[in-house]
């Protein structure tokens, strides 16, 4: 390593260490964070699956569970004074309580959708999960869009 | 490996074919592609990305394979040279007195290597990565766990930066070697030719036909990385099952 890539690797480092925790935030920033991370694994378990030999239907039927329970908790997991504040580490746009209706309507389109990812899941047609799991998919994508802060 | 001393000579004046086409080529598509894969990032073009991303993989291999069998200026055993070589070339450029090294001087090997293992590394990266949407991750995602992928993720993104850092680092000598070494380093990379003040032993070009299997065979890498690595944790593509047989009774 040159000195210039131990520069580099210094100034990517910093900023990490300039992070502060805030004393005690709003438990909902966690809360929701760890169903998110639920329902992410449950993902990643459900594409993981179809590039088995054999996938196992079990795992896609616990994976449509998981994501079917985790779906209805997200609109209840953004109570009001909980958006993006100094000190805070969250990806939560002021859109959600700016646009609460739309907010709303992209919350219920990821419930429906892990509801039909467990009805394909009773058919055992490999071609017909996949579709429903990408419409999972398709519904984070389309709440991440208006409402979760773009990788810079 | 010693090699026979090359009795072709070029004379002073006589433009010599320092970078073959290949090599050009690498380098310019290699530029093209890195602003190409950030562009596709920001605009959340995924699928795009993942594509360019499987090119570069390609572009890569096919580097590291011509860097063994290619032409003599490509040669990674060629132009890598130990700390002392780099010193006296250092000596040299700050006395003025060096001579121009033909081909890659031991300086610049360091970027070489450097830009070609930061590219590498950031390509591996990406093929475990993983996207918040589940939709577009990486080809070999599926081979890492959850914990493993994100950290891919975040050190994929980290490494970008890195990379810039090297481009700055690659632009900024050129512009030295232009204005206070009076050396035009991007000619001789648009059309493989210059001239030199002495006369200097005469780069062999590898054939072309040497470098067509080499693109075919990382091409053929690059793709079979795309679709997991198939047989050992993944069917190939045409073999893999549309029903899964459960009981009837199943749910």
């Amino acid at each position: 390593m040159t000195n210039s890539h131990k520069l580099a690797l210094a100034a990517l480092l910093l900023p990490a260490a300039g992070l502060v925790i805030a004393a005690a935030p709003h438990p909902a920033y966690k809360a929701r964070h760890q169903n998110f991370e639920t329902m992410g694994k449950a993902m990643k378990a459900t594409f993981d699956e179809f590039k088995r030999p054999a996938p196992n239907l079990a795992v896609f039927k616990s994976s449509a569970d998981i994501l079917a329970a985790s779906a209805v908790k997200v609109k209840g997991q953004f109570p009001k004074g909980t958006g993006p504040a100094p000190g805070i580490k969250t990806e939560a746009l002021p859109a959600i309580w700016d646009r609460p209706a739309d907010f709303a309507a992209a919350a219920d389109r990821l419930v429906g959708a892990t509801k039909g990812y467990q009805a394909a899941v009773v058919t055992g047609d490999l071609a017909g999960i996949q579709k429903a799991a990408g419409a999972v998919g398709g519904a984070c994508k389309n709440c991440h869009d208006s409402f979760r802060k773009p990788k810079a | 490996m010693v090699k026979p001393v090359i009795a072709a000579e070029t004379a002073a004046g006589t433009p010599v074919r320092l970078w073959d086409l290949p090599v050009r080529l690498f380098h310019w598509s290699l530029a093209v592609l890195i602003a190409l894969l950030w562009w596709s990032h920001e605009n959340h073009d995924m699928d795009l990305h993942i594509t360019l991303g499987l090119i570069t993989l390609g572009l890569v291999v096919f580097r590291l394979l011509w860097g063994l069998v290619g032409s003599s200026t490509a040669r990674f055993a060629g132009f890598i040279k130990g700390p002392g070589a780099i010193r006296r070339y250092l000596a040299g450029l700050k006395s003025g007195t060096g001579e121009h090294v033909i081909g890659h001087n031991p300086l610049g090997a360091l970027s070489v290597i450097a830009l070609l293992g930061a590219v590498a590394v950031q390509v591996g990266l990406g093929l475990f990565a993983q996207d918040h949407d589940a939709l577009n991750s990486g080809p070999l995602n599926f081979l890492v766990s959850y914990d493993t992928a994100k950290e891919a993720s975040e050190l994929h993104e980290a490494m970008f930066n890195v990379i810039l850092g090297l481009i700055v680092l690659h632009l900024a000598a050129i512009l030295y070697y232009r204005f206070i070494k009076r050396d035009n380093l991007v000619g001789p990379m648009l059309t493989g030719r210059r001239v030199f003040d002495r006369a200097v032993p005469t780069p062999r070009i590898a054939p072309l036909w040497l470098a067509l299997v080499c693109a075919a065979v990382a091409a053929a890498l690059a793709v079979w990385v795309n679709w997991g690595l198939p047989p050992f944790a993944t069917p190939w593509p045409w073999d893999r099952p549309v029903q899964i047989s459960a009981p009837a009774d199943y749910m």
